[in-house]
């Protein structure tokens, strides 16, 4: 049974839709489109002016900002971004384009849902409920983040805030790396818009929990900076799966409000704060450990398991910036942080591992921190310079790649101003090299690094030249340039133990 | 971990039978349904029914939900139905099986009461007096009662339960609801609270009027 109506929407285009069964959510009714490509929801209250002009401006102004910029259909991934405006039967809706099919499950008991955050958020969760074969693995969350922080940083440079960012308002798919953010109508522009909601639980920034109780004036409401709280919240949760804050601390045996109010807001405290261990994580219960292994082995699995970059933004952010929002580290922070984090990705050899891979973190002999099998090494690793203006090459800080069999290098491993993101050409998008281990020997492969050379090796000074389709074998100390100054980049090679 | 008790109390005295006690085994997988599909309630729910008509039986305790079967429902027989005696039954539960919160441990968050009756206490007195206790010395999230069968009376359960929904009427929708902002309940309120609050004060004076039609000075 349907019953397909059809109207025409603000824009003078005709939209068409089943005016039947909605799917009914806290503010929207859902009505599907009779192919399903898109979805029209109507407010259940009707509109003020104030968010009438938002919604105009949103699917007008701010939607053509974004995606008719350059790098524009980039963000159709990750935005589920309201498209038009329809009236119909005195009611005001937005036409919402569909959730792409690998957001929802596929097998099993939970068939048809939507991949919700909050399923790979909680350790019970992801361990017991979510299906192996929709667990994805480190890399693939590094994916799932970097694409949420590439989402709020284009957002925030838009002058946008989302203001609800929570494992409710993003979906994401771990086995392909995907992540799409929605309900993007609660959009808040400073001074123009101001939000509909304070958030939600486990994402409210300290400085808005705390004034919940304030008189209006005083009451702090979501801004960029409260969504750089949220951000690093998902994104630790998505990597760690568990709270950041959510530590053995009782504020308040007797009153639950007040335990949440002080452990969200005026006492949060990171569960992993270096000196101060009131909020440490609970493993009391060895069962409870046990079934939440391996994210409940903090000690194992810390949040500096994620190397140097990763493990600074998350002191930023839990640390020196939870009661500092300026501290706090900005989106496109934690998406360079994210990129070259992947680079130090190193697969586990442990076939059962659940985290298929982990962070290379410059240690001794390194052991995978998810099930603590040993690295098969010794692997090489590069390290990164860049030219300065004087012509000498200066490292940058943190920048290392570990080589695996089948590691590829890319533009913007050999030029300092290629990054990958929605500016990405699409001739960047192609290896320019790539490593095998072959006879014995680590080989660095040239597709597309025309000026590849050997400058240094067995304790000399050279000039050799790897030409497009020529090989040459990693050794300790070796130098090389990828790309001649001033855009190109040098590696040295190193090795693990 | 911090879990979410949500106690069933199931009527299956004598004027259950036919409709009403069906509509209870539909809404219970209904329930249960809604239940394993949503990852906040997989999460944090332990469940626990409890039948009672003369007097009160577990039918199970407090259980995680995954995997959980709910076994056969006893069939109504004809008797009085003391709710009141299922209240004290659903107190020493309570008291057995909810962990409070301590200075040093977390504790369960409150419980949420699901009854499903269709109406009318036959042990009035004890049901006053019990209603009472529990309201003072067994604080519940939330009791939700779901009134099952066209003749069911509500009225005496009003002191009881902060709503009354028909169960014919209901799906699982309506089910989620009652724990929607269960593993988030504490600080969903406290945001409500403020939204609202919000809401009021710019009704009155806040709203913006629509600006004003545009003069062309040229």
């Amino acid at each position: 049974m349907s019953n397909i109506v059809s109207t025409t929407a603000k824009d003078g285009s005709t939209v068409e839709f089943n005016y039947e069964n909605p799917k009914s959510g806290a503010m929207k009714d859902v009505y599907f489109a009779p192919d399903k490509s898109y979805v029209v929801a109507f407010y259940k209250k009707q509109l003020d002016y104030a968010g009438l002009s938002r919604l105009e401006k949103l699917v007008g102004k701010y939607r053509e900002q974004i995606f008719e910029s350059e790098g524009g259909d980039y963000w159709k991934d990750i935005f589920c971004w309201p498209e038009k405006i329809v009236e119909y039967d005195g009611m005001t809706g937005i036409v919402v384009p569909a959730y792409q099919r690998h957001f929802f499950f596929e097998a099993q008991a939970l068939q048809g849902e939507e991949k919700e955050g909050k399923w790979f958020a909680s350790a019970k969760n992801y361990n017991r409920h979510v299906p192996e074969e929709e667990r994805g693995a480190l890399n693939t969350f590094l994916r799932v983040c970097l694409k949420l922080a590439q989402g709020v940083r284009r957002l925030h440079a838009a002058g946008l805030a989302h203001s609800d960012l929570s494992y409710k308002n993003c979906l994401i798919d771990p086995k392909s790396g995907s992540a799409c953010i929605i309900d993007l109508d609660g959009l808040v522009v400073p001074g123009l818009f101001p939000p509909d909601v304070l958030g939600t639980p486990d994402f409210i920034a300290p400085e808005v929990m705390e004034s919940l109780d304030l008189p209006k004036e005083k009451r702090v409401l979501p801004t960029r900076k409260t969504d750089q709280h949220a951000l690093a919240v998902l994104i630790y949760q998505y990597l760690f799966h568990r709270h950041p804050l959510r530590g053995k601390k009782v504020w308040d045996p007797d009153d639950d409000k007040r335990q949440e109010s002080l452990e969200m807001g005026k006492n949060a405290l990171f569960i992993e704060h270096p000196t101060n261990r009131e909020n440490a994580y609970d493993d009391r219960d060895p069962e409870e450990v046990n079934a939440l292994a391996p994210w409940s082995l903090v000690n194992k699995l810390s949040y500096k398991s994620m190397g140097p970059e990763l493990s600074e933004l998350f002191e930023r952010a839990f640390i020196d910036g939870l009661h500092n929002p300026d501290l706090r580290p900005t989106a496109n922070e934690w998406e360079d942080a994210l990129s070259m984090t992947a680079d130090r990705f190193v697969k586990c050899n442990n076939p059962q591992c659940i985290g298929k891979g982990f962070i290379y973190n410059n240690a001794g002999h390194p052991a995978c921190p998810y099930c603590g099998t040993r690295l098969n090494g010794p692997l090489p690793f590069l390290d990164f310079y860049v030219a300065s203006p004087q012509g000498n090459f200066l490292r940058e800080k943190n920048r290392r790649m570990v080589i695996w069999h089948g590691v590829r290098l890319y533009q913007w491993h050999a030029d300092r101003y290629v990054v990958s993101n929605e500016k990405t050409k699409p001739e960047d998008k192609e290896a320019v090299a790539y490593c095998v281990f072959h006879n014995g020997a680590w080989n660095l492969v040239n597709v597309n690094l025309p000026d590849l050379k050997v400058v240094y090796e067995n304790g000399n000074q050279v000039d050799r030249k790897i030409g497009i389709g020529q090989k040459v074998v990693l050794a300790n100390g070796m130098q090389l340039i990828l790309k001649s100054p001033p855009n190109g980049r040098a590696v040295t090679v190193g090795f693990t133990k | 971990m911090r879990r979410l008790p949500i106690y069933i109390l199931l009527d299956v005295s004598g004027s259950m039978r036919g409709e009403p006690i069906e509509q209870v085994k539909y809404g219970l997988e209904l329930l249960m349904k809604s239940l394993q599909r949503d990852p906040y309630a997989v999460e944090t729910v332990w469940l626990s029914v409890i039948t009672f008509a003369l007097d009160a039986r577990l039918l199970f305790p407090l259980a995680e939900i995954t995997g959980l079967k709910i076994p056969p429902l006893p069939e109504p027989v004809t008797s009085p139905t003391n709710l009141g005696e299922a209240l004290g039954f659903l107190m020493d539960r309570y008291a057995l099986e909810v962990r409070p919160s301590t200075p040093e441990q977390k504790g369960d968050w409150r419980p949420i009461l699901v009854l499903m009756t269709d109406g009318a206490p036959s042990d009035v007195g004890l049901y006053k007096q019990n209603v009472e206790r529990l309201k003072r010395d067994f604080p519940f999230a939330r009791v939700v009662c779901c009134a099952a069968g066209p003749k069911a009376k509500v009225e005496p359960l009003r002191s009881l339960a902060d709503e009354i929904s028909a169960l014919d009427t209901m799906d699982a929708a309506s089910f989620s609801q009652f724990w929607s902002w269960v593993s988030t309940s504490v600080s969903y309120a406290a945001q409500n609270r403020v939204a609202n609050s919000q809401n009021e004060e710019e009704d009155e004076d806040d709203e913006l009027p629509p600006p004003p039609p545009e003069i062309r000075i040229l």
